[in-house]
């Protein structure tokens, strides 16, 4: 139950900084900088749906983790990293082509890895894990 | 691996709510193993088919 609170504070932390940070800009807001808040939306989307899911399982008397929860946490995990090697490796590649700060380039791969293992964990949560 | 969850929760008149509180997992872990997407621990196998007053063996059933 705390760790849940925990996570829909965090992610209201995270939606506050971001708002601040790309609609205090007296420039205007670049395309760039759109598609980065974008992504982080649906970053913090996705926490607050697993949030939310602790959350009513905690209510309704349930455990907030169990067996396949923590397994499909550990699955996920391990392939996003595996995938974000890729990830990396393609950021390295455009780096060396386009020319861009060093801080977009991680913060790219930063929010890269986040999406990946909410795609990692959403196909597992979805297909199963089966005959392991 | 098949399982007769299904069956056995019918014939104990137990929701899949009611199996996963017995148990201590989520119902979602309920809904998997029913559909044969997940193969339980030993320890949640075990737990599964004392609820249903039965052996491992009578609720999961190995093919290879």
């Amino acid at each position: 139950m705390k760790r849940a609170v925990l996570i829909f504070v965090i992610a209201a932390l995270v939606l506050i900084t971001c708002g601040l940070l790309f609609f205090s800009g007296e420039s205007g807001i670049k395309p760039v900088e759109l598609l980065q808040f974008g992504v982080i939306i649906l970053v913090i989307a996705f926490a607050l749906f697993f949030g939310y899911k602790r959350f009513s399982s905690a209510k309704s008397g349930q455990p907030v983790e169990d067996e396949l929860s923590k397994k499909v946490l550990q699955k996920a995990a391990a392939f996003s990293f595996y995938i974000s090697l890729y990830l990396w490796v393609a950021i390295i590649y455009i780096s060396d082509k386009v020319k861009l700060e060093s801080h977009s380039l991680i913060g790219a791969g930063v929010l890269g890895m986040a999406v990946i293992y909410a795609i990692c964990w959403v196909v597992i949560n979805f297909t199963g894990i089966k005959n392991e | 691996m098949n399982n007769r969850i299904k069956e056995y929760r019918a014939r104990f008149n137990l929701t899949q709510d009611d199996l996963a509180k017995r148990v201590n997992v989520r119902r979602e872990t309920v809904v998997f193993l029913e559909k044969n997407k997940y193969n339980p621990s030993l320890k949640l196998a075990y737990d599964i088919a004392k609820v249903f007053k039965t052996t491992i063996e009578e609720i999961f059933i190995f093919d290879n």
